[in-house]
């Protein structure tokens, strides 16, 4: 994989970006930089200000203080449809789809086509969705079962596939393969993978190290809501575990 | 996935579906058997007539119940409804149209009412509802000063004792009930072809042809039959139109629009849906906007029924409704129903009272059976989807 060059604007910066939960620092001056056909990994101890910084980057919650640019521009990420409007998709922990609808449903959802008449147009979101999943090489029997029937695994396979519709550039995962088997964890790397060569930016949350160093291009390490060392994919285990846990 | 797994996929999703049209068509057929006059073309318009504003209760309240909430309220509000609509044309002396129109007036301001409660300031529909079931019963007191009003006479009596009939002639049966029927048989034909068509096109799966002209030929039979008992009874009952044309547009709402598949996000999962850009608040409000002013429809149909407003009309219908849903494979935690399920748990329970009264069972024996087909329908639910967990 290509090294970011210094001279390239990157797609999503952070500059000194704070958020306080009353009086809890949940994040203090943390700067984040993502490229195209990158994927960034953040990692941290619990309660390291991670999700926190996911959710400021998907929009969920404001900052306090700092700077987001997207493209070089600084920007206003209000709200979860402001910041897809930008171009940022989310997948959050266990939220991220409706059980009870089918696949190509949810992929879709909030985000409807509609035929002449203003009703649904399923077959267009259906050929759509099968494109989708083939990219992302998604094994699904079909874009008709309802999400209930799936594994753990291709539920979370089904909502990486949902934020590429309406084209975003950079995606944000938090915790994708934390409840997942062995397997189906690969399999999730994998559809990762496919997004970094798509060419879009990825923000990859997790806790673990050897999910990360097999997928990502850098490793940021985050500790009580500070930056805490950047490492490059190469770097040993006790390192990057030295930099979350402040042994250094 | 190999052809039996696809296969045992496809009857494991539709087992609560087709099991209850299974149930229905076991129940008629009981009664049918016990009883020579349960599908005489006379009963069978009775049942048409008198189930009718439970049905149109039902569909508003099977939305409300995929979005995860409920309506308490719905009894009272068809009794307010009933009451200003005769308040206006009984005591005022205003024409038909002009009581309708309060009606729905009423009913669409309950639902903003509750909508407002539910949705804008968080208070669970349950609450809000059971607040209303309170409150609009009280209203209805009001305007009708504790006495009961009547008659309503003429065309707003029709409604829902009038019959469309005659206008072809026809000896021993009406022939315009006959072409009406015709013509519903003829548009859903067509409309199941083209949407197979369309399928086909996008390479959606579709059930085999003779499958398909199977269901279509059970189908044409069925309708074309209970047309032709109508049609020797007393011709087309005008609130079987109205029901129809509910039935149908509500569908297409439910399962064709945006609005309906935000309704099922919302009950499915709030949160996944609010992250995905659904307006939570508005698909709450709405959906209780709707669930008034159809509640309101049956107020009409139930004043005109009864040729007046009585103070406790109306009252225990949320429950009958409520059942119908259930009974129709609505989820109680919400996400899960449709409007045909809706419909036919309503027709169960309509069959049940209906067959039940002509056999001659007293009234309490009834209700102890109304209910324990309540519970076994939503048992049998339960059980089906700890079955589906297994399997997977």
């Amino acid at each position: 994989m290509m090294p970011p060059a210094p001279h390239r604007t990157p797609l999503l910066a952070l500059h000194e970006v704070s958020k306080y939960f009353g009086a809890v620092e949940a994040l203090v001056g943390v700067d984040l930089e993502v490229h195209a056909h990158e994927v960034v990994a953040l990692v941290g101890d619990n309660g390291a200000g991670k999700s926190t910084l996911a959710q400021v980057v998907a929009g969920v919650l404001s900052t306090d203080a700092g700077q987001i640019e997207i493209d070089g521009e600084p920007v206003t990420l209000g709200s979860a449809s402001a910041a897809n409007r930008l171009g940022v998709a989310s997948v959050f922990q266990d939220l991220a789809v409706c059980e009870n609808l089918d696949v190509t449903a949810n992929l879709f959802l909030g985000r409807e086509l509609r035929n002449r008449v203003g009703l649904l147009h399923e077959g267009e979101m259906e050929v759509q969705t099968r494109e989708l999943l083939e990219r992302l090489t998604v094994r699904i029997p079909s874009v008709r079962t309802t999400l209930r029937q799936l594994s753990a695994g291709q539920r979370q396979a089904v909502a990486i596939a949902r934020t590429l519709i309406g084209n975003p550039r950079i995606v944000v995962l938090d915790e994708p393969t934390a409840a997942l088997s062995v397997a189906q964890t690969g399999e999730v790397l994998t559809h990762i993978q496919r997004l970094r060569e798509m060419g879009l930016g990825v923000i990859l949350i997790s806790h673990n190290l050897n999910d990360v160093r097999a997928v990502a291009d850098r490793i940021e390490v985050l500790r009580h809501g500070r930056n805490n060392g950047s490492f490059p994919a190469t770097a040993s285990h006790e390192s990057i575990l030295a930099a979350i846990t402040g042994a250094a | 996935m190999n052809a039996i797994a696809s296969v045992r996929d496809a009857l494991t999703r539709n087992m609560r579906q087709s099991g209850i049209l299974i149930a229905f068509v076991a129940i008629v057929v009981l009664f049918a058997a016990l009883n020579d006059s349960f599908l005489s073309p006379g009963n069978l318009t009775n049942l048409v007539l008198q189930y009718s504003y439970i049905l149109i209760l039902a569909i508003g309240m099977v939305m409300v119940i995929i979005a995860g909430q409920i309506d308490l309220s719905v009894g009272s509000v068809v009794a307010l409804s009933g009451a200003v609509s005769a308040a206006v044309v009984i005591r005022e002396g205003m024409p038909w149209w002009a009581g309708v129109a309060a009606a729905l007036l009423v009913g669409l301001l309950v639902g903003i009412w509750q909508g407002f409660w539910v949705a804008y300031v968080g208070i669970p529909g349950f609450i809000v509802t059971l607040a209303g079931m309170l409150l609009f019963r009280g209203l209805t007191f009001l305007v009708l000063d504790n006495r009961s009003l009547s008659p309503f006479g003429g065309t707003y009596y029709d409604i829902a004792n009038g019959f469309l009939n005659g206008w072809l002639g026809g000896y021993g049966y009406d022939v315009f009930t006959l072409v009406i029927f015709g013509i519903a048989v003829v548009g859903y034909a067509v409309s199941q072809w083209r949407s197979r068509q369309g399928k086909i096109a996008y390479q959606q799966s579709v059930e085999s042809l003779p499958m398909f002209a199977l269901k279509l030929v059970v189908v044409a039979a069925v309708v074309m039959w209970f047309g032709y008992q109508l049609s020797t009874s007393r011709g087309l009952p005008v609130v079987l139109i109205i029901l129809a044309v509910l039935i149908i547009a509500y569908t297409l709402v439910t399962q064709k629009s945006v609005f309906g598949r935000h309704i099922y996000a919302v009950g499915g999962n709030r949160h996944a849906a609010e992250l995905s850009g659904v307006s939570v608040r508005k698909i709450n409000f709405w959906v209780f906007v709707n669930m008034g002013v159809l509640a309101s429809v049956a107020g009409v149909v139930f004043s005109s029924r009864m040729n007046g407003a009585q103070p406790s009309a109306g009252e225990m219908f949320e429950l009958d409704a409520i059942a119908a849903c259930f009974i129709g494979g609505a989820s109680t935690t919400g996400g899960i129903g449709r409007v045909g399920g809706a419909m036919i748990g309503g027709l169960i329970m309509a069959v049940m009272s209906n067959g039940m009264q002509l056999m001659g069972v007293p009234q309490s024996m009834q209700q102890v059976i109304k209910g324990l087909v309540l519970l076994l329908a939503v048992a049998f639910d339960i059980w089906n989807k700890k079955r589906a967990a297994v399997a997977r």
